[in-house]
């Protein structure tokens, strides 16, 4: 019981974790209209964006965070000018499979400019666990887990107050829904989808860090996994709504967490995933309810 | 020049393909100020085409087109919407995920000269056009009935405070009794001080509120009129007025 109550714990914080990325996965494919394979290294950038603001001014993990958001934006520009911006009336397998290559391109230019190895991220955040006696059961729960939640809650709302208050916001959303409805808005449509793209690029690179920190390493490598957690994650979100994005990724993040603890750590992907074809299989429309949404 | 009235909109020997085939074959017409023109013509006649290439969303092959006295024939999309050009698609397309509110929001960053109270002052605007619309103000766009869509959709237009409105097919898949308040409206908005292109599936309605009409056919424009004279012409009367 004790066990599973902390692993609910972890799940909840590794699941933050997930939808923030999964947040900036689903802004991507709403604005760019198709879906992206870059996603992961662009996490992977975000991480060593801030890897080396640690390495360089300490523990300013403000600083970092910006530095993440930043270097992930940056190559958010390049992935939309190199896959999608000639190619939005062409068929979409053209664009994926440029995402792809690039995907590849990135990750290997980052082996060889950041080095192959796996790099330490070390006492980022003071080692403290808090513990909170619930009758006779022992929570743990770490500074780290409190501070990776609370900024994914600042982050998802100061994201949600942009979207939904702001004239931006809602050009954002409106070139997501119909594009060309947006232009006959006067939306500079191109302009808002790349402004989109690299805003979620920017998440993704703040997920990227959070997950280093919360691993304690960052790799050039890394990306290949989360991008298919992000992928997943939106999926079970009915891939463009951002909340219920969001929702589906805390509960892969809780699934994988409760999974391993009646297994092993080595089957955390097949919790992830099973979760996904499972709920798939019975809500082909993932958690999105299409009731009250003529389409 | 009619009537010593400005020219708002010109087009001239406008020609569009889809890959090889010609839709819209050296079509030229004029708008002027304070009018309601109508374009009507079987489906496929390419009456959309006609408003798409206007807006810039579909390709033009020759031809130029002038608003307001200035070439718009490169311009970009949203540049030209933000001249005062309002275009209410075929098909309605809202944003069905915004509220209506804020497809209302939408349709006003379509001039980026509107003050915040000259906002709140078009929103209020639209509520007295459309009671309904108010009622449903924090709803979906894509939870409104269909009648509800296309008001919402004229409404979103209208928002951008344009100099000229193009409505394409406004009344399609609507009951008659609404068709009839969509048309009472469209007058309503050229008393407002707006000119209006309209494209219409419902030739006779559409003929006798506009001040002239062309016909258009196969891609070419094959008679134009007062509006009254072509609802009376018979080769109108038994192509399109089903009489
Ligand atoms: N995207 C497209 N690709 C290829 N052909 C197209 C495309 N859009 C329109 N066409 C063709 O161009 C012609 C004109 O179409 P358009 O939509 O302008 O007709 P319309 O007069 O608006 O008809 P309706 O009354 O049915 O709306 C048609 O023959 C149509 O098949
Ligand atoms: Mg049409």
């Amino acid at each position: 019981m004790e066990y599973f109550l902390n692993q609910l714990v972890n799940g909840l914080c590794q699941g933050a974790i997930y939808a923030l990325m999964a947040i900036g996965y689903s802004v991507i494919v709403g604005v760019v209209g198709m879906v992206t394979f870059t996603y992961g290294e662009i996490m992977m950038i975000g991480a060593f964006s801030a890897y080396y603001i640690f390495q360089a001014f300490g523990n300013n993990l403000p600083l970092a965070i910006l530095a993440a958001f930043t270097g992930s934006f940056v190559i958010g520009i390049i992935v939309y000018k190199l896959c999608y911006e000639k190619f939005f009336n062409a068929p979409r397998h053209i664009s994926l499979l440029c995402t792809i290559g690039i995907s590849m391109l990135i990750k290997n230019l980052a082996q060889i400019v950041f080095g192959p190895e796996t790099k330490p991220v070390l006492d980022i955040i003071e080692n403290r666990t808090f513990t909170i006696m619930l009758g006779s059961v022992r929570l743990d729960i770490k500074l780290l887990q409190i501070v990776v939640i609370l900024l994914v809650i600042v982050l998802a709302g100061t994201l949600t107050l942009f979207f939904n208050k702001t004239k931006w916001g809602i050009a954002l959303r409106a070139v997501s829904q119909n594009k060309d409805a947006a232009y006959l808005m006067g939306i500079n449509v191109k302009r808002t989808a790349l402004i989109g793209n690299c805003i979620g690029s920017g998440l993704g690179g703040v997920a990227g860090i959070l997950l280093s920190i919360y691993y304690y390493s960052v790799s050039a490598t890394m990306g290949g996994a989360y991008s298919m957690k992000a992928f997943a994650a939106s999926v079970l979100g009915g891939l463009v709504d951002i909340r219920f994005s969001a929702l589906g990724g805390l509960c892969i993040g809780i699934i994988e967490n409760l999974g391993i603890a009646v297994s092993a750590a080595t089957f955390r992907d097949v919790f992830a995933f099973g979760f996904l074809i499972l709920v798939l299989l019975i809500r082909p429309q993932g958690f999105v309810s299409k009731k009250g949404v003529r389409v | 020049m009619v009537d010593g009235k400005k020219t708002v909109l010109e087009i001239e020997d406008l020609s569009v393909h889809y890959g090889y085939i010609s839709a819209l074959d050296h079509v030229s017409l004029h708008v002027e100020q304070g009018e309601i023109i109508t374009l009507i013509g079987s489906n496929g006649a390419g009456k959309t085409t006609t408003l798409m290439a206007v807006s810039g969303l579909a390709a033009k092959t020759n031809g130029t087109i002038r608003f307001k006295g200035q070439d718009i024939t490169k311009t970009a999309p949203d540049k030209i919407v933000k001249m005062g050009l309002c275009h209410v698609p075929e098909g309605r397309k809202i944003f069905p995920a915004l509220s209506v509110y804020e497809n209302l929001i939408a349709g006003s960053l379509g001039n980026p000269a509107l003050k915040k109270e000259r906002i709140q002052e078009l929103i209020e605007e639209q509520f007295n056009l459309f009671p309904r619309l108010k009622e449903r103000i924090g709803q979906a766009g894509g939870s409104l009935s269909g009648g509800e869509q296309q008001m919402l959709a004229i409404s979103r237009g209208l928002m951008m405070d344009p100099d000229i409105v193009m409505l394409d097919e406004p009344s399609l898949g609507l009951a008659p009794i609404i068709v009839e308040d969509i048309f009472e409206l469209i007058m309503k908005i050229r008393d407002m001080g707006k000119t209006i292109l309209l494209i219409e599936q419902n030739a006779s309605m559409a003929l006798s509120i506009a001040d002239r009409g062309y016909v258009l056919e196969n891609g070419r424009i094959i008679m134009e009129g007062k509006g009254k004279e072509l609802l009376v012409n018979p080769k109108v009367k038994a192509a399109y007025l089903g009489a």
